[in-house]
């Protein structure tokens, strides 16, 4: 019984404050500076409790299983969620709802937690619809907006579709294995064609969550539409969830048809670089463009995927820390400055750095992050996923990979130069940063700048993924 | 040819009949329609293959409440025969290759598969699909899915309202 509490810990913890949160609003008026201390304090609480008390183990016959780095990874989306918290406070100040956004959200933390545990391919399906069937509901929340409940729909028609893409998979291999613990299905699949094209369906819908190019069609106009928050949850903590998921999968229950998966993945990152980098060129609107650029990185990211395993792992969980804070930090600003004027167009922020100069700093230094110059962590993210793609020694791929890190630079240094150095007779005015979105653009700050040079952070994280190879699997 | 093979091919012909009819019908309501008929179809295998709370679940939920919903949609919005969008006829040919080699594909695949060969469905027999069994199984085996299921419905209903709220 102590096992099931120390075990769930984090679930438990999710579940507690979702029901507080319940409570509260059941209860009297409570003004919304008040919900938003609370909610914060809460999400600090639960992102230090994951530092505790962690075992590892197995919970209801393998339909729960946690090691440290799963732990890890939840601590990492536990991060995540608070910093996006921490950030919105300007937008949900003047929100009616903010009790019921917090729900929302917490309730798909749940289901990336379950996801990111599960043993079981039902267990992984239920953690996957429960992390982004409220999140459809939470891109509404501009609920003045038509923008925002088209985005909403689109969502939630394009997560259904490959929720529907997913379940197929699923069936066709409980059909031909008969079971659907992970590890049974590791040792039943074959090269047989039935499965392979389960798998392929299986990999589709793993697509459209992570937004691979040719499932990628949503992603921009849901980004878009969507509250800055919600976009921001969308294209960090639920991809990286994701993410996370993709890589135990790969390298564990398919890896008896890994040499097919690994030609998919080859064809699919290729494609996924180029392509998000090329309609990045384009943009004009900056959430249309980190939306575009969130493709690309996740092209680097199926680069490194195609590595061996636990090469692999590591940088895709190392980048995926690096890439949360960068993202976080670009869209950090864009929140504040959404928020205060409206403005989303990248013209808007020619000459900002007059007017805000520490806030087109932070700005400059997320995208010189997510472009991957040198003294940020984003370099060093990208250079380790490349190494792990260049381990099954196909310099093609990763060639153009590195071609591809080239050209970006381009479209983020225009924004960059777009702050510093266009001319502008009309800069936004000067944004008064509140307390809690200043320690959020900090935190990031110093994320950028302490995860690429602390290396003891990606020998930990090494270490880990060791231990894991083995150690989930061999209970059966 | 036993009773059960009779009402399997018959229950096959109908489902796969109405289903292109869906397809087919120019108006909106007489595809809802058509694909009522398919979910009884469904509902028949289901009996046939002895899991009658399957077959109950899918005429409830299904053939009653969604279609129920689709029918009220379709009337409010007043689509009919005329105002079907007309789709150009080189959409109308990527749709048919992309979908004829997507059933080539499956068609072959489920023949190769090495698993099936030689397999038939088992027909009346089995009682896995019970009402008891399956709530046995619902409780005790996959109780976490179900407990997990809970917080899905939750945060549903606190989404519809949020959304549903004037202001």
């Amino acid at each position: 019984m102590t096992d099931f509490f120390i075990l769930m810990k984090q679930e438990l913890i999710i579940m507690v404050i979702i029901f507080i949160l319940l409570a509260i609003k059941i209860g009297r008026y409570r003004s919304n500076e008040w919900l938003l201390d609370m909610v914060n304090l809460l999400l600090l609480v639960n992102f230090a409790a994951g530092f505790f008390f962690n075992k590892e183990g197995m919970l209801f016959n393998d339909m729960f299983r946690t090691t440290s780095l799963i732990v890890l990874e939840k601590n990492i989306l536990s991060l995540g969620i608070l910093i996006i918290s921490l950030q919105s406070y300007s937008w949900l100040k003047n929100h009616k709802h903010v009790l019921e956004f917090y729900i929302l959200l917490l309730s798909t933390l749940l289901g990336m937690f379950f996801m990111i545990s599960s043993g079981n391919l039902l267990m992984f399906y239920l953690g996957l619809e429960l992390s982004t069937i409220p999140l459809a509901a939470a891109a509404n929340f501009d609920l003045q907006k038509k923008k925002s409940s088209e985005a909403a729909m689109k969502l939630i028609i394009s997560s259904a579709f490959s929720s529907g893409l997913l379940l197929f998979g699923i069936s066709l291999i409980y059909g031909t294995t008969g079971t659907l613990t992970f590890t049974g299905i590791t040792t039943h699949i074959t090269h047989d064609p039935l499965q392979l094209f389960a798998f392929i369906l299986l990999l589709a819908g793993f697509a459209f969550k992570i937004s691979v190019v040719p499932f990628h069609l949503w992603t921009a106009d849901v980004y878009e539409g969507s509250p800055v928050a919600v976009t921001s949850y969308l294209s960090v903590i639920s991809k990286g969830a994701v993410l996370f998921v993709f890589v135990s999968v790969l390298y564990t229950v398919f890896k008896p048809i890994s040499d097919s998966w690994y030609n998919m993945l080859f064809l699919l990152s290729v494609l996924t670089i180029i392509i998000g980098n090329l309609f990045a060129i384009r943009q004009t609107n900056i959430k249309r463009f980190l939306a575009f650029s969130s493709i690309a990185q996740v092209g680097f990211i199926l680069v490194g995927i195609t590595g061996t395993s636990q090469l692999g792992t590591t940088s895709v969980i190392y980048f995926v820390l690096i890439y949360l804070f960068s993202n976080l930090a670009a869209f950090g600003v864009v929140s504040l400055v959404s928020a205060a004027t409206g403005k989303e167009d990248i013209n808007d922020y020619k000459n900002f750095y007059q007017t805000n100069p520490v806030l087109s700093w932070v700005l400059a230094i997320g995208l010189f992050s997510l472009a991957g110059v040198p003294p940020t962590a984003g370099f060093f993210g990208k250079f380790f996923l490349l190494m792990s793609g260049a381990g099954q020694g196909n310099y093609f791929l990763i060639t153009i990979a590195a071609l591809n890190m080239v050209i970006s630079f381009y479209y983020y240094l225009r924004i960059v130069k777009a702050i510093f150095m266009d001319a502008n007779d009309h800069p936004i005015e000067k944004l008064a940063i509140p307390g809690f979105p200043k320690i959020a653009l900090y935190m990031c700050v110093a994320g950028i700048v302490l995860t690429g040079l602390v290396s003891y952070l990606y020998d930990h994280i090494h270490s880990l993924t060791q231990v894991a190879d083995t150690v989930p699997f061999i209970g059966k | 040819m036993s009773i059960t093979v009779v009402l399997f091919w018959f229950l096959t012909a109908l489902a796969l009949l109405s289903a292109i009819m869906v397809l087919l019908s120019k108006n909106p309501v007489h595809s809802v329609l058509w694909l009522i008929v398919v979910f009884f179809a469904i509902s028949g295998h289901y009996i046939l293959l002895n899991a009658q709370f399957l077959a109950i679940v899918n005429l409830i939920v299904y053939a009653g409440a969604i279609m129920v919903l689709f029918l009220f949609v379709i009337m409010l919005m007043n689509l009919n025969a005329e105002t079907e969008p007309q789709k150009n006829t080189w959409l109308k040919l990527a749709g048919a290759i992309s979908g004829g080699s997507l059933l080539l594909i499956l068609v072959s695949v489920i023949r190769s598969a090495t698993d099936m060969t030689g397999r038939t469905a088992q027909v009346g027999e089995g009682n896995i699909g019970l009402i008891s069994n399956l709530g046995k199984a619902l409780f005790s085996e996959y109780v976490v899915p179900f407990e997990i299921s809970s917080v899905l419905f939750l945060s549903a209903m606190v989404g519809a309202v949020v959304i549903g709220k004037k202001d």
